[in-house]
C-alpha cells in the first residue's frame, strides 16, 4: 500500500475531509497539522507546498503524487495507480 | 468581544467587501459559520483574520495576502475556480458550492 501523508491546518475544514476520507476507508496516513508544528517543520512544509505550486491546505502526498486541495478523485486514483 | 458578536461583525463587514468584487457568501451555511468561528479564533491569536486554508508564514507581505477576504491578492485563480480558496466566497452565479472542486493555482494555469 502507498505511503499517505497529509499536511494540514487544523482550523481548516477540508482538511478535516480529507483526513476523513482516509480513515473512512481505513487507509494508514500521518498527517502534520503546520499550525501545530515546530518552526522547522513549518519551513519544510512551506518548501514541499512551494515546489509543488499550492498555496494552501491540504496537501496530500499519495506515494510519488503530490495534490494540492481537497481532491477526493485524485486521492481515489493515486491510492489505484 | 464575544465570538458569536464577533462572527456576526464579519460577516456583515465581508459581505460588504466581497460584494463588489463578484462574490458573496457560500450557501453552505454550516461552512460559513465553521469558517468564521476559525476566523475569530486566529484573529484572537494573531490580531489578523487569517484565512483558516492557508499556511501563516510569518512573512508580513506574504501573510497581508491571506487576509480574509483575500479575493484581491488571487483574483484571477478565484476567479477560475468561482470560489475562494477556504471556500467562504463563491461566484454570485454559485448555486451548488459542492461542485466546486478545490483546484489548486497550478490545476488552472495561474502559478
Amino acid at each position: 500500500m502507498k505511503k499517505v501523508t497529509l499536511y494540514t491546518l487544523s482550523t481548516c475544514p477540508w482538511c478535516r475531509k480529507a483526513k476523513k476520507f482516509f480513515a473512512d476507508r481505513s487507509i494508514p496516513f500521518t498527517y502534520i497539522d503546520y499550525d501545530l508544528a515546530d518552526e522547522a517543520t513549518q519551513g519544510t512544509i512551506l518548501q514541499e507546498l512551494d515546489a509543488a505550486g499550492a498555496t494552501g491546505f491540504p496537501f496530500a502526498k499519495i506515494g510519488n503524487e503530490v495534490i494540492s486541495g481537497y481532491r477526493p478523485d485524485l486521492y481515489a486514483s493515486a491510492l489505484k495507480s | 468581544m464575544e465570538a458569536e458578536s464577533r462572527k456576526k461583525a464579519l460577516h456583515y463587514f465581508f459581505a460588504k467587501v466581497v460584494e463588489p468584487l463578484g462574490f458573496k457568501f457560500t450557501p453552505d451555511v454550516e461552512l460559513v459559520d465553521f469558517l468564521l468561528e476559525q476566523e475569530v479564533m486566529l484573529e484572537g491569536k494573531h490580531g489578523t483574520p487569517f484565512c483558516p486554508c492557508q499556511p501563516i508564514r510569518n512573512d508580513r507581505a506574504r501573510d497581508m495576502q491571506i487576509v480574509c477576504p483575500c479575493i484581491p491578492f488571487h483574483r484571477q485563480h478565484f476567479d477560475a475556480i468561482k470560489r475562494c480558496w477556504c471556500g467562504l466566497f463563491v461566484h454570485k452565479d454559485v448555486t451548488d458550492p459542492d461542485s466546486l472542486p478545490q483546484l489548486s493555482p497550478k490545476d488552472v494555469g495561474r502559478e
